[in-house]
């Protein structure tokens, strides 16, 4: 086994092979920068590019690319406060109000740094569990699933902020998302919800004008109003040197950055659960990580853990994403669907072969992924500080490109009209939460667990009856929502005790 | 003599202007496929495949472009290449082969009408099977309909996956309890595996890969046959009514047509010919079979008039299987 792990290594590194990967990151490089290119959508045009090379060329093309585009992406949230990709959204949240702050440079530093921790993490976790990702992944049902989307979805209680009005408020974000949710052709009964006659709404909201209305919008009107630049008045000579600042903020919080890529790996594992979704947890169990109320405020404003958590998770869940692509051909997001596509292109079926017979190809792709993302994180670095500098220019001459970007990122998800609709409403929804002080991430992670939770549940009830409730893991997972549930007010209790004890 | 000499001029001007006007109709310019659905599915790489060998059979070799034009499970499509599509033959389409039922039961939304495209033809055609996990007891569809309540787990009503069981469970004596909600048939297949649901049915061009693992067997399929199950007996055949046997025949229309391209209805005749003659050689070429062959995609072409004939034998149908067909049939997809 061991010999086979470093033979992959050893195919990705033939000149050939490590030249198709290199064409590869550079395109997935500006794909991930530019939000008006989906990682997804590229992935499916550079498919025919890939009937003439060999399968491992073929991944290392398309991995390489695929790999780096969270990555890369994150720096376009950090800069702009636009999502780069639909994965890459919760790191707005603190990352571009770090930039904000005129920390552009450390918060760069630290979504780089943890990028490629969660990346060799997911990569690792995949080849580490390839003996037993077959009976991990059967173990899974649509019950368990069901409460993993649960357990999810108790998060609300740690994104809403402090204080039973700010609870409130949180649960009925993240209840307004579920309905969101909704929106569409029910899979039950073929039943057209919330569509209102219009043909666009039948496959429900799209991720990507939603988010992009929900972050950039507003960040797009703050600008405006202010008048200055993105890092505002500050003084621009501590913009680039936070760069190692961010690094080393990585390996301060390296716990919190194992275990957010561990999540996102662990996603990325579960099938149907989708690619959105890990950022959200991560970010979520990231607030956990305060210590108390006055850390637990910082959030949101700017807090570089905040950046760690989602950073690490998008980038460990394609690692994760591939198992059960390769193990059992069903694909764990869209963007895997399509890599499904590359595997019948070049005569392979995934399946149990992918663990046997192809394990060398399996273990290329898990290098080809450490590789492609040592290289963009590199070569980032080196051009981090230049790029920290665009905070300094004048809003009145950015706000164009970034409205433009804005548009065209909406746009390419369904090229139709209601796309650019959607982003308005929810870009005025969300500029509406933030004046009146509603957190959007509830409803964010309301609404991208909103179908998995119901079509889980329905598929449970209407095989099992009501006793899936009592399935093992079902219980442990249940017990789990109620840690994550009433977290927040076990962490004051015990504030309250210690601080007691100390006085 | 003179009005003789400009009819027989004018007439050698139109008979010569025939092929010439077809020529540079494409010389120079841009083809574009609308496509119903988003980059990466099925409808897509189709699409995508016929693009790239279009052009070798096309005077002029025009350059052909994939537009995605997603949505309500391809009706956003379909209307616009009937209503807004400039009809010069330029711009032709793919989209869900289901579109003919959503005609049929009269969907919200729909504004176009099958049988006024002007049909290239069929690129494929796609059996629709029904498997079993291989460890279950039941080897024969005459077994499978002595089994109670089997389980049978499906991505949602308008889809191959749950309307085939559907109307065998309607029709023809099974007892299956059907579980939709699943997010794909990779998912459902998943399912299988776990034991969570032992059978599904669905595109046997799908299927096939985990029939080749063992992991599932097939036990019935529609009428339209493919190489290596042309055995199997027929859903029709076992429908205990002659209205389920017809709903059935209707149902099974789609995947005779399993990739049809369009053209929008006012598109000139001679530009027809010509798209038309592209579209079946383009079909025979030995290198798009090649491709098609590495990437597990069936080609098997349908002109447009058995296209055509074979939707209009389901437009064709009286009001009481309509009715009957709604009430079972939802369109999705």
């Amino acid at each position: 086994m061991l010999d086979t792990f470093i033979q992959g290594l050893f195919v990705v590194l033939e000149w050939q092979t490590f030249l198709v990967m290199l064409v590869g990151i550079f395109l997935g490089f500006w794909v991930g920068l530019l939000p008006g290119l989906g990682g997804t959508t590229t992935l499916a045009l550079m498919l025919p590019f890939i009937y003439k090379m060999t399968p491992v060329e073929a991944f290392a093309f398309l991995l390489g690319m695929h790999s780096v585009v969270s990555t890369t992406g994150d720096i376009t949230s950090v800069l702009f406060g636009i999502p780069g990709e639909g994965t890459t959204a919760a790191t707005i949240l603190d990352g571009h109000a770090m930039a904000k702050k005129g920390e552009a440079g450390r918060a760069l530093g630290a979504a780089l740094m943890s990028s490629l921790i969660g990346a060799l993490i997911g990569a690792f976790a995949l080849a580490l569990s390839i003996p037993i990702v077959r009976p991990l992944v059967l173990t899974f049902g649509a019950p368990e699933l069901f409460m993993l989307a649960v357990v999810g979805i108790a998060f609300i209680s740690s994104l809403s902020g402090e204080g039973g009005r700010a609870l409130l408020r949180g649960v009925l974000a993240g209840l307004l998302g579920l309905l969101f949710a909704l929106v569409g052709q029910d899979p039950q009964a073929g039943v057209q919800r919330f569509t209102f006659g219009q043909l666009y709404l039948w496959g429900g909201l799209d991720l990507v004008p939603v988010l992009v209305g929900l972050f950039a919008i507003p960040e797009i009107v703050d600008l405006a109003v202010r008048g200055t630049s993105i890092a505002g008045e500050l003084p621009p000579e501590n913009l680039g040197k936070g760069v190692w600042v961010g690094v080393k903020d990585t390996f301060v919080h390296l716990g919190l950055t194992v275990r957010c890529s561990l999540v996102g790996t662990f996603i990325g594992i579960m099938p149907g659960l989708g690619g959105g979704v890990a950022q959200w947890i991560a970010y979520g169990h990231a607030v956990q990580s305060a210590r108390d109320s006055e850390e637990r405020t910082g959030f949101g404003k700017g807090d570089v853990r905040g950046v760690l958590g989602p950073g690490a998770a998008n980038n460990s869940k394609e690692g994760g994403s591939l198992i059960p692509t390769i193990a059992f051909g069903v694909p764990g997001s869209s963007s895997m669907a399509i890599l499904l596509g590359a595997f019948f292109l070049q005569g392979i079926s995934p399946g149990p072969d992918m663990l046997d017979k192809h394990l060398v190809l399996t273990f290329s792709m898990v290098w080809t992924m450490v590789v492609a993302n040592i290289i963009t994180v590199a070569v980032s670095l080196l051009f981090l500080n230049y790029l920290a500098k665009l905070t300094l220019i004048r809003g009145s001459v950015l706000i164009p490109f970034i409205l433009f970007f804005s548009f065209i990122g909406a746009y390419t998800s369904n090229n139709h009209l209601g796309d650019l609709a959607v982003l308005l409403a929810f870009g005025f929804f969300g500029y509406l939460m933030i004046r009146c002080g509603w957190p959007r991430a509830p409803l964010v992670l309301g609404f991208v667990l909103g179908r998995i939770a119901e079509n889980n549940f329905y598929i449970s009830t209407i095989r099992y009856g009501s006793a899936w409730v009592g399935r093992p893991l079902v219980l442990v997972l249940i017990a789990l929502t109620v840690i994550v549930l009433f977290f927040p007010l076990i962490r004051s209790k015990w504030q309250e005790s210690t601080k007691g004890e100390t006085q | 003599m003179k009005k003789l000499t400009i009819i027989f001029f004018s007439l050698l001007v139109l008979v010569a202007s025939v092929p010439s006007h077809a020529a540079s109709v494409f010389e120079g310019k841009t083809i574009t496929i609308v496509v119903g659905y988003k980059p990466g599915g099925g409808y897509d790489r189709y699409a995508r495949l016929i693009a790239k060998h279009l052009p070798k059979y096309i005077p002029g070799s025009p350059a052909v472009i994939i537009q995605n034009m997603p949505g309500a499970s391809s009706v956003i499509a379909a209307n616009h290449l009937f209503n807004v599509a400039k009809p010069d033959g330029l711009t032709f389409g793919t989209f869900n082969n289901a579109t003919v039922i959503a005609q049929l039961i009269k969907v919200e939304g729909v504004k176009f009408d099958l049988a006024k495209f002007l049909w290239l033809g069929s690129a494929a055609s796609d059996a629709v099977v029904l498997t079993v996990r291989s460890d279950v007891p039941y080897k024969s569809a005459e077994d499978l309909r002595k089994a109670k309540q089997f389980v049978i787990g499906t991505t949602g009503p308008g889809s191959s996956t749950h309307d085939f069981p559907a109307l065998l469970k309607e029709y023809a004596g099974f007892d299956f309890k059907l579980v939709p909600g699943y997010s794909s048939s990779a998912d459902v297949m998943l399912a299988i595996e776990r034991k969570e649901v032992d059978g599904r049915a669905g595109s046997y061009d799908s299927i096939k890969p985990f029939m080749d693992r063992g992991l599932v067997r097939p036990i019935l399929r529609n009428r339209t046959s493919a190489p290596g199950i042309e055995k199997l007996p027929v859903d029709e055949n076992l429908a205990t009514s002659q209205k389920g046997k017809i709903v059935m025949a209707v149902n099974a229309v789609p995947t005779q047509i399993y990739r049809p391209f369009v053209a929008p209805p006012a598109t000139p005749k001679d530009v027809m010919k010509v798209l038309r003659d592209a579209f079946a050689n383009a079909l025979k070429d030995k290198e798009l079979l090649a491709e098609a062959e590495k990437g597990k995609m069936t080609i098997d072409y349908t002109s447009s008039e058995d296209a055509l004939k074979v939707v209009a034998e389901v437009l064709a149908q009286p009001p009481d299987i309509v009715q009957e067909l709604a009430k079972h049939i939802k369109f999705g997809d």
